[in-house]
C-alpha cells in the first residue's frame, strides 16, 4: 500500500513489474497529450491501418483537443486533391504562422525609430547570425502570402464556394485579405530605406484625398503622425504591423476556421445537385479522415513548403535594402508595392477622390457583399455567366490597372534623364545602372565619347579626333553662356583643366557599356538632336573612382514630353537670338569603390 | 478530372517526403549557418565601400567649396583633410625616436643632478653627458636638414615637422574617426576667430542638415584618404592650407593692446613698473570679477583665500611670516599675482593659481587690482 493517498507509479511497478508499468505510464501520457489516442492508435494510424477499437479513437482529438477542434474530423474525398482547393487556404494559414515566427525574431533586433531603424537593418545584415536569412524569409513570406491569399480568394469566387451557407465565411475572408494587404504594406515602411519611405508615401498620399478636405487632412495626419512621415508615422506603422492588424487577423482567422468546421469544405460544383450543400453529409466511402491522412499530408507540406522557401532565399531571393530613407531625394520611378499598383494605376485615370478613395472602397464593399447579392442557387459553371464575367473582368482590370501603375506607364521623363538614370542608378527594384557592375579594374581613367561607336569600322580614331576638334578643348559654348569646361569644373566640381577624348579599346565591359550608351543616345535622336554622350573616369581616392556621364544635344521644341516634328519628320530646333541652336547638357556622376560589389543579382 | 487524391497518395510516401524535407531543411540551414561569418563580413565590407561612395558624393556637394575638391584645403579658407598631418604621418620617424630618447635622458640626468645625494664626481659626469647629447642633437639637425629643406614650402605654409600629428597637436584623446565625426557633427563654432568663416554644424542633432549615417559616410570618405605608410613628400607639398592652432584663450590679453608686464619679469622689476601709477579700484573690481575671473576661485575658502578682508589679512597674518620679512602689503600682492608660486599661504596647495597673469596684464591693470584688493580691509562678518 502506498504512503500517498493515491496509487503511485511505484505501486504500479510492484504490482505489474517495471516494463509493463512503464509502458502503461507512457501510453497514458501519450493518450492525454493527443487528447484521446494511445500509442497503439498512433502506430495504427501511421501505418495506414484501420482503427482496431471502437469508438474510433481518431475522432477523439477533434472532440476533446483544442487544436484539432478547429479542424473537421474528416474531409470529402473530392476536396483532398489539387483541385478545387490547390492548398491555397492551408497555405494562407501556413504563412500567417510563418510570418509570425520570423517576425518575432526580427522584432528582437528592431527599434521603430527613424534614428536607428536603418542601423538596425545594417546590424541584422552584418552582425546578427542568420539575420539576413530570417529577414529574407519574412519578406519572401510576405510577398507570397499576398499572392496566395489573392489566389485563394479568386478560387473561392470561381467555384462559387461563397454561396449559402458560406456567405459570412467569405466576408471574413475579405477582411483577412485586407488585413494581409495592410500587414504587408505596414511592414514595407519598417526598414526605413528609400524603397519603404517612397512606396509608403505614395500609398499614404491617397488618404489625404478623402473628402471633405478637413477629413482628408486629419486622416492623413493621424495616419502619418505628422505632415511628413517621420518618427510618429514609423511608430504607428510598426504598431499596426505587430499589434493592431495581427490582432484583427487572428480574430477573423478564428471565425474563418470555425465556419469551415461548421459548414465543411464546399465540394466541387459539379458533384452536388443544384441548390444542395452536401459538405456535411459525406458518405462513408467518400470520407478521408483527418487522422491520419490529412494530418500527415499537412505535416509533409509543412516540410516541403518551408524547404521551398529556404531554397528560394538561399539562392534566388534577397530582401531589398536600399539607401537610408531621405524625404529630400525622390528616386526616379517610385511605385507603390506591387499589390497596390492597381490603385496607383487607377489614380492616373483622373480624379484623386474618385479613383483613389471611392473606387477601392467600392471594390472592397462589392466583394464583401457579393455573396448576398448573388443569391442564385446554382454553382455550375454554365449558370454563373455573370459572376464569371465579373471575375475575369476584375482579374484583367486589376492586371491592366497594375500595369498602368508602373512608372513606365504615363510618366514621361526627358530622354537625357532616362538615359542617365539607366546608366548610373543606384540598386533599386532589382535594377541597377549598367555602369556599376563593371569590374573596378576595367574602369580605366580617361575620357570616352559615344561618337566612336557610331563611326564606320576603322575610322573610330578619326571620329574621336574630330570630336576633340569640335569641343575645342572644352571651349564649346553651352546654354547659359558657359563653356563645356567650366560646366564640368565649376558646375560639377570635376577638377579638369583640359579635355582629351581617347579611343576605347574593345573587349572590356566598359566598351560594351559605352556601346550601349551610344545606342541609347542614337535611338532618341529626335529629342537628343545632334546628341552625344561622354564618360569621364577619374582616379579619385585609393580604391575609389569617379565616373561622370554627360549627355549634350541641341534643344528641340517639345510638347507633352515628346519632340514636335515638322513635315519632313525632323524635329524643330530651338534657336537663340543669333539664330544658332541652343546646346543643352545634362550629366550625372557617381563614385565607385573597389569593394562595393554591384552585380546583377536578386536583391542587388 | 480524375486527379489522384491527396497528391501523395500512400501514407508511407508522405512520411518519406516529409522526413526528407525536414532533413534537407536542417542541412540547408546548417550550411547557411556555417557560412554566416563570411557573409556578415562581406556585407560589412560592401557597406563600407558604398558608404565611401555616398560620402564622396556628400563631400563633393557640401565640403569642396571650403576644403577643395581634392580635400587639400583652400588657402586662407579651410585646412586640408587629404593631408599627412591629419593622419599623423611622421616624415622623420628615426629622428623623432632618437630625439625623444635623448630628451628623456636629459630630464633624468637633470633631476639626478638636483638631488642632494649626487656626488660632485657624478655631477661632472652628468655635465659631460649633457654636452655630448647637445652635440648629438646638433649633428642630428644637420642630418635632417636635407629633408627639412625639401619640406620648406610646406613649412612656409605653417607645417611643423615636429608637430606632425593633428590629433596630438590638439591634445585629442580619441580616435581619428571620432575626431572627424565629432567635428562634422558640431562644426567648429569658434573657428571664425582664425578662419574667414566658422565651420557650421552638419548633423541634424546639432541643427545642421545631415543625418547621422550621412555624417558617418563623410567620415568614412575622409578616412579613406589615409595612405598609411605610403605618404610622400609630394602629398605634403600639394597641401594648399594647413590647420591653424588657435591662440591659447588663457593668454588673451585684457590690457587693450598696451604692453603687458610679462610673466617672467622679476618681482623687483614689477614693483619698479608700478611706481607712480595710481590704481582705480572700480576697474580693478571689473577685472577681478570679469576678464580675469579671480572671483571664480576666491569665493571658496577651501580652494583659495577669500576676497573679503584681504588687505587686513595680508597685513596682520601674511606679513607676520618671517619668510616675508621686509615686504610691504602692495609688494606682497603684486608678487602673489604675477608669481603666485613664489610663496604659498599656509593651508593652500601651491601651483593652483595660473602663473600667466604677467602675460595678460599691463602695469595699470595690476595697479587697479591691487587698489581694489586694498579696499577689502574688513574681515567678513
Amino acid at each position: 500500500m502506498s504512503v500517498l493517498p493515491f496509487p503511485s507509479f511505484l505501486d504500479d511497478v510492484k504490482e505489474k513489474g517495471l516494463k509493463r508499468a512503464l509502458f502503461e505510464g507512457i501510453n497514458e501520457v501519450v493518450e492525454r497529450a493527443t487528447a484521446g489516442m494511445n500509442v497503439q492508435d498512433l502506430r495504427e494510424a501511421l501505418r495506414g491501418d484501420a482503427p482496431s477499437r471502437k469508438p474510433n479513437p481518431r475522432l477523439q482529438p477533434h472532440a476533446d483537443g483544442f487544436w484539432l477542434h478547429m479542424r473537421p474530423s474528416y474531409f470529402h474525398k473530392s476536396v483532398t486533391g489539387l483541385y478545387p482547393e490547390f492548398r491555397l487556404g492551408w497555405l494562407s494559414t501556413y504563412f500567417v504562422f510563418f510570418e509570425t515566427i520570423t517576425g518575432i525574431f526580427l522584432m528582437v533586433w528592431y527599434t521603430p525609430s527613424p534614428e536607428i531603424a536603418y542601423a538596425n537593418m545594417l546590424s541584422i545584415m552584418s552582425n546578427v547570425p542568420m539575420g539576413q536569412f530570417v529577414r529574407d524569409l519574412h519578406r519572401l513570406g510576405a510577398e507570397a502570402m499576398v499572392l496566395i491569399v489573392t489566389l485563394h480568394m479568386l478560387r473561392t469566387f470561381l467555384t462559387a464556394s461563397y454561396k449559402k451557407p458560406r456567405e459570412f465565411t467569405w466576408f471574413t475572408g475579405v477582411v483577412l485579405a485586407i488585413a494581409t494587404f495592410f500587414l504587408s504594406f505596414s511592414g514595407y515602411l519598417l526598414p526605413w530605406d528609400q524603397l519603404s519611405l517612397w512606396a509608403v508615401t505614395i500609398g499614404a498620399s491617397m488618404v489625404e484625398a478623402a473628402p471633405p478636405e478637413i477629413v482628408g487632412t486629419n486622416l492623413n495626419l493621424i495616419f502619418r503622425g505628422g505632415p511628413e512621415l517621420g518618427a510618429n508615422g514609423l511608430l504607428r506603422f510598426y504598431l499596426l504591423h505587430v499589434l493592431a492588424v495581427p490582432a484583427l487577423l487572428f480574430v477573423f482567422l478564428g471565425v474563418h476556421y470555425y465556419k469551415v468546421v461548421v459548414h465543411g469544405h464546399s465540394l466541387p460544383p459539379n458533384e452536388e445537385n443544384i441548390g444542395e450543400d452536401t459538405a456535411k453529409r459525406v458518405p462513408l466511402d467518400k470520407r478521408v479522415y483527418f487522422i491520419p491522412d490529412i494530418l500527415t499530408s499537412e505535416v509533409m507540406w509543412l516540410g516541403v513548403t518551408t524547404l521551398i522557401l529556404i531554397v528560394l532565399v538561399t539562392w534566388f531571393f534577397h530582401a531589398p535594402l536600399e539607401n537610408h530613407a531621405d524625404p529630400q531625394v525622390t528616386p526616379l520611378g517610385t511605385t507603390a508595392p506591387w499589390y497596390f499598383l492597381w490603385i496607383q494605376g487607377a489614380l492616373k485615370l483622373g480624379d484623386k477622390v474618385i479613383w483613389g478613395i471611392v473606387f477601392p472602397t467600392v471594390v472592397i464593399v462589392f466583394l464583401m457583399l457579393y455573396p448576398y447579392l448573388d443569391v442564385a442557387k446554382s454553382r455550375r459553371w454554365a449558370h454563373r455567366r455573370v459572376s464569371l464575367t465579373i471575375a475575369f473582368a476584375m482579374a484583367s482590370g486589376f492586371t491592366v490597372l497594375s500595369y498602368m501603375g508602373l512608372s513606365e506607364f504615363g510618366v514621361v521623363n526627358s530622354a537625357d534623364i532616362e538615359i542617365l538614370h539607366e546608366i548610373t542608378k543606384e540598386p533599386a527594384h532589382n535594377h541597377l545602372g549598367i555602369i556599376r557592375p563593371i569590374p573596378f579594374d576595367e574602369l580605366t581613367p580617361g575620357m570616352y565619347i559615344t561618337r566612336q561607336f557610331l563611326a564606320e569600322e576603322g575610322s573610330e580614331a578619326a571620329a574621336v579626333a574630330a570630336f576633340n576638334q569640335e569641343i575645342g578643348n572644352g571651349s564649346l559654348p553651352l546654354e547659359g553662356g558657359v563653356t563645356f569646361l567650366s560646366y564640368l569644373s565649376s558646375g560639377q566640381h570635376l577638377p579638369v583643366s583640359s579635355l582629351n577624348f581617347t579611343v576605347l579599346s574593345e573587349g572590356t565591359e566598359l566598351y560594351h557599356v559605352m556601346e550601349e550608351f551610344a545606342h541609347m543616345v542614337e535611338s532618341e535622336d529626335k529629342e537628343l538632336y545632334n546628341g552625344w554622350g561622354a564618360v569621364i573616369i577619374t582616379d579619385w581616392q585609393e580604391d575609389l573612382k569617379r565616373v561622370d556621364v554627360i549627355i549634350s544635344w541641341d534643344e528641340v521644341v517639345m510638347e507633352r514630353g515628346f519632340p514636335v516634328l515638322d513635315e519632313n519628320g525632323e524635329p524643330i530646333l530651338v534657336l537663340d537670338e543669333n539664330g544658332s541652336p541652343t546646346r543643352r547638357v545634362n550629366s550625372d556622376h557617381i563614385f565607385l569603390h573597389r569593394n562595393a560589389q554591384y552585380f546583377e543579382a536578386p536583391g542587388a | 478530372m480524375n486527379l489522384k487524391r491527396l497528391l501523395v497518395e500512400r501514407i508511407e510516401h508522405r512520411i518519406i517526403v516529409g522526413t526528407v524535407s525536414f532533413l534537407a531543411i536542417m542541412v540547408l540551414v546548417g550550411w547557411i549557418a556555417i557560412n554566416e561569418g563570411g557573409r556578415m563580413k562581406s556585407f560589412e565590407f560592401q557597406y563600407e565601400a558604398r558608404a565611401i561612395e555616398r560620402g564622396a558624393e556628400l563631400f563633393t556637394a557640401n565640403c569642396t567649396s571650403c576644403h577643395g575638391p581634392d580635400g587639400r584645403g583652400l588657402q586662407g579658407v579651410a585646412p586640408a583633410l587629404n593631408s599627412p598631418l591629419l593622419f599623423g604621418y611622421d616624415y622623420l620617424p628615426e629622428y623623432h625616436r632618437e630625439l625623444n630618447t635623448l630628451n628623456l635622458e636629459v630630464t633624468g640626468l637633470e633631476a639626478e643632478k638636483r638631488l642632494p645625494t649626487t656626488t660632485p664626481e657624478r655631477i661632472t659626469a652628468i655635465d659631460a653627458r649633457l654636452a655630448e647629447i647637445d652635440a648629438r642633437k646638433a649633428a642630428m639637425e644637420t642630418e635632417i636638414a636635407g629633408t627639412i629643406a625639401q619640406m620648406q614650402a610646406a613649412i612656409d605654409k605653417g607645417y611643423n615637422p615636429d608637430g606632425f600629428s593633428r590629433l596630438v597637436n590638439l591634445g585629442w584623446q580619441g580616435s581619428l574617426n571620432s575626431f572627424v565625426y565629432t567635428t562634422l557633427v558640431h562644426g567648429r563654432p569658434t573657428s571664425s576667430s582664425y578662419w574667414p568663416g566658422a565651420m557650421v554644424a552638419w548633423s541634424q542633432t546639432a541643427g545642421g542638415p545631415l543625418r547621422a549615417d550621412q555624417i558617418q559616410d563623410i567620415a568614412y570618405y575622409i578616412l579613406n584618404w589615409d595612405k598609411g605608410s605610403e605618404w610622400t613628400l609630394e602629398d605634403l607639398l600639394a597641401v594648399n592650407q594647413f590647420p591653424k592652432i588657435p591662440a591659447d584663450p588663457d593668454l588673451v590679453m585684457v590690457g587693450g593692446g598696451e604692453p603687458v608686464i610679462g610673466a617672467a619679469t622679476s618681482p623687483q622689476d614689477v614693483l619698479a613698473g608700478l611706481e607712480g601709477l595710481t590704481g582705480d579700484p572700480q576697474s580693478g573690481q571689473t577685472l577681478y570679477n570679469g576678464a580675469l575671473a579671480c572671483a571664480g576661485c576666491h569665493l571658496n575658502a577651501a580652494v583659495a583665500p577669500l576676497l573679503e578682508g584681504t588687505w587686513t589679512r595680508v597685513n596682520e597674518v601674511r606679513l607676520a611670516d618671517p619668510a616675508l620679512a621686509g615686504y610691504t602689503g602692495e609688494q606682497y600682492l603684486a608678487e602673489s599675482i604675477i608669481h603666485p608660486n613664489n610663496y604659498t599661504a599656509t593651508g593652500y596647495v601651491s601651483g593652483l593659481m595660473p602663473a600667466n597673469f604677467g602675460d595678460r596684464l599691463t602695469y595699470q591693470n595690476l595697479a587697479d587690482i591691487i587698489a581694489y584688493l586694498k579696499s577689502q580691509d574688513q574681515p567678513a562678518s
